[in-house]
């Protein structure tokens, strides 16, 4: 209960901390991923020809960019918070699992606020006739969901990790930039040729993309398989996760 | 309320040593190499095999040199770290004064920094509302509420942290030299909120270097040398053994060194001084001389040929520097024979009514215009035990007298 009034308020903190300093404020939440879209209809639209089968191709990249920016930002700010919160770290008696799940909570907020450009960009296309939506789109919440607990299971393995060794920030941002082009945010997990399918297995954050695709691009329901294979990732994540959190807990405490 | 308010069983702490660089610095060398360094190689102890128990409503002060374990023992009994064996146990609330001012968010308001310092304290957010404003009165902070904690000074920044922590209602409060840090003003007030904590039973656990504060202000005292238990027991008798301990230390370590220390010396030569002594009332030469009691500085002195125009001086400062005795035989009107050959010159002090510390001594042969035959700046240093508490440079006999208000008298 405590811990998590804690979480809230360090996860106000940054998010007050981030914005503070620019006019705007809140707003650099929605307008970010909207000058992001701006650029790939343009791009999209007119420089490049992406595949027939995948259009409206900004729509389709906006929402996988969306999740996918989430992961990499949290994943990120994980390998980090325990060295940006040291001074409070070492003098508190709270949890130090606190740290990354507010790291992690900030980021969701920014996924969420990003949201409704989202639904504005559906919208547009549903009204040029080039998207139908259906209530599938209403499964989008629960993919993000499972998906912010994966996040949160590596984000507390990442965030301990970095407190003993010195490289875990450029590792995870190198794995982060090569885990890019291997899941399905630029190309549909269909695009995959059949004999490289199981990378697709391998990879974690695939079945939560495809999941994305699937209700907020192709507006149909998520498949049974689909649900498993992404309820399984996130708790293996966070079983992993707080196994390696807990076994390095002391050097937290002690080293961050 | 039956039981201790505190008490730690048999316990060790060991941190693991971890050279950055070397060893297990990045995981990608630690995923290379077989087999990564375990805990408990390259360990470093701590803490080693404390015990004590500390009843509800103690003041207790902790002493001891610099990596001793005073913090670690503070940390442990926080709960912010854990023992590497034995059992530490603390009932009640702790309000652990550590690093004040360290934690906060730089570009977040003071206002939103005082509600997430009161959640990591443990207060919930109800409580914080409440004490808000007491809170923010007694760190003096009113006007600066909504700016953010960047654009404060770093005295107000532990302004904040103690006023946060003193609010929490905590039965246990573990102080660590806060009170180091801050202005007069703040120090007293801290001082005060203290007495107030302690009148209404708070059990009080206080790590400092200030000896003073320490023998004044606490019962009792732990003294940690090299992570063990040194001593414990009254306030002043544990100050008094970890002073004499101190100074043994120190002058075995400048005999190591060899004596006399190296004191620049400057002057014509026409007199030197050959050595300066320190004895004590038996008339025993020494460096160590307890507080209160007859004193005596004596140089031996040669000139070469006949000097007439002659004063000898003293000067006794801390070793900080602060000049307590300067004075010399002209000054204080004392005729000289001329000197021709060898001399003995001694001061007598009745009374040594200096605080505890070490001290340094200039002493000089020149002219009465104040043109030197031979200035030897720090000839010799010297320790002054024990005696009362009290704090500042001066220790004299002294007593109090008392007369009711009231009576008539002005």
């Amino acid at each position: 209960m405590r811990q998590r009034a804690i979480v809230a308020a360090l996860t106000r903190r940054e998010l007050s901390a981030r914005y503070r300093g620019g006019a705007l404020g809140y707003l650099w939440s929605l307008l970010n991923p909207l000058l992001l879209l701006g650029v790939y209809a343009v791009v999209f639209q007119l420089l490049f020809r992406p595949r027939a089968d995948v259009a409206p191709y900004a729509l389709f990249l906006f929402g996988g960019i969306l999740a996918w920016g989430f992961v990499s930002a949290s994943l990120l700010d994980a390998s980090e918070t325990f060295r940006a919160h040291g001074p409070l770290l070492r003098k508190t008696t709270a949890a130090p699992e606190v740290f990354p799940a507010s790291a992690v909570a900030a980021r969701l907020t920014h996924l969420a606020l990003a949201l409704p450009v989202l639904l504005g960009a559906i919208a547009y296309f549903a009204w040029r006739g080039e998207a139908r939506p259906t209530a599938a789109l209403l499964q989008l919440p629960i993919v993000l969901a499972l998906l912010a607990l994966a996040v949160f299971g590596l984000s507390l393995a990442v965030s301990s990790l970095s407190v003993i060794f010195g490289d875990v920030r450029d590792i995870v941002s190198n794995l982060l930039t090569l885990l890019f082009f291997l899941t399905p945010v630029l190309y549909p997990a269909s695009a995959v040729p059949e004999r490289f399918r199981f990378a697709l297995w391998i990879n974690p954050f695939a079945p939560f993309l495809t999941g994305v695709h699937a209700c907020a691009f192709e507006f149909r329901a998520v498949a049974p398989a689909q649900w498993a294979q992404m309820a399984a990732v996130a708790a293996a994540a966070l079983l992993l996760g707080g196994a390696v959190f807990e076994r390095l807990r002391d050097a937290v405490v002690e080293e961050a | 309320m039956a039981g201790p308010a505190i008490r730690l069983t048999g316990v060790s702490k060991l941190y693991r040593r971890r050279d950055r660089g070397a060893g297990w610095g990045s995981l990608k060398s630690a995923l290379v190499s077989a087999r990564p360094g375990r805990a408990g190689e390259g360990a470093v102890p701590a803490l080693t095999d404390v015990s004590f128990a500390i009843a509800p409503g103690e003041v207790v002060g902790v002493i001891g040199a610099n990596g001793s374990g005073k913090s670690t023992l503070l940390r442990l009994l926080a709960g912010v770290h854990r023992p590497t064996r034995g059992t530490v146990e603390v009932s009640g609330r702790v309000a652990a004064l550590l690093e004040l001012g360290a934690g906060f968010h730089p570009e977040i308001s003071g206002r939103e920094n005082v509600e997430i310092a009161g959640l990591l304290a443990g207060l919930s957010r109800r409580q914080i509302r409440e004490r808000f404003d007491a809170i923010v009165a007694f760190a003096e902070l009113e006007e600066f509420l909504d700016a953010p904690v960047k654009t404060y000074s770093s005295g107000m920044t532990v302004r904040l942290g103690f006023a946060i922590a003193a609010h929490t209602d905590a039965s246990v409060y573990l102080v660590d030299e806060v009170l180091a840090v801050g202005d007069e003003a703040f120090q007293r007030r801290s001082l005060e909120k203290f007495a107030e904590l302690e009148r209404d039973g708070a059990t009080i656990v206080l790590v400092s270097h200030d000896l003073g504060l320490v023998a004044g202000r606490c019962r009792r005292a732990l003294w940690l040398d090299r992570g063990t238990l040194a001593a414990d027991g009254p306030a002043g008798e544990t100050v008094a053994r970890y002073r004499d301990r101190v100074a043994s230390r120190e002058s075995s370590r400048r005999e190591a060194a060899g004596t006399p220390p190296p004191g620049a010396r400057v002057g014509s030569g026409a007199v030197r001084i050959l050595a300066a002594r320190l004895r004590d009332a038996s008339g025993d030469e020494t460096r160590r001389l307890p507080a209160g009691r007859a004193a005596s500085i004596e140089l031996e002195l040669e000139a070469h040929g006949r000097v007439e125009d002659l004063v000898y001086g003293v000067a006794l400062s801390t070793v900080a520097g602060v000049t307590v005795l300067a004075t010399n035989t002209k000054l204080d009107g004392v005729f000289l024979p001329p000197l021709a050959g060898r001399a003995l010159a001694s001061l007598e002090i009745p009374s040594l009514d200096l605080s505890p510390g070490v001290y340094s001594l200039d002493v000089a042969a020149h002219a009465a215009d104040g043109s030197p035959y031979d200035y030897w700046r720090d000839a010799l240093r010297f320790e002054v035990t024990a005696a009362g508490p009290g704090a500042g440079l001066w220790s004299p006999p002294r007593t109090w007298r008392i007369v009711p208000a009231g009576s008539g008298r002005r």
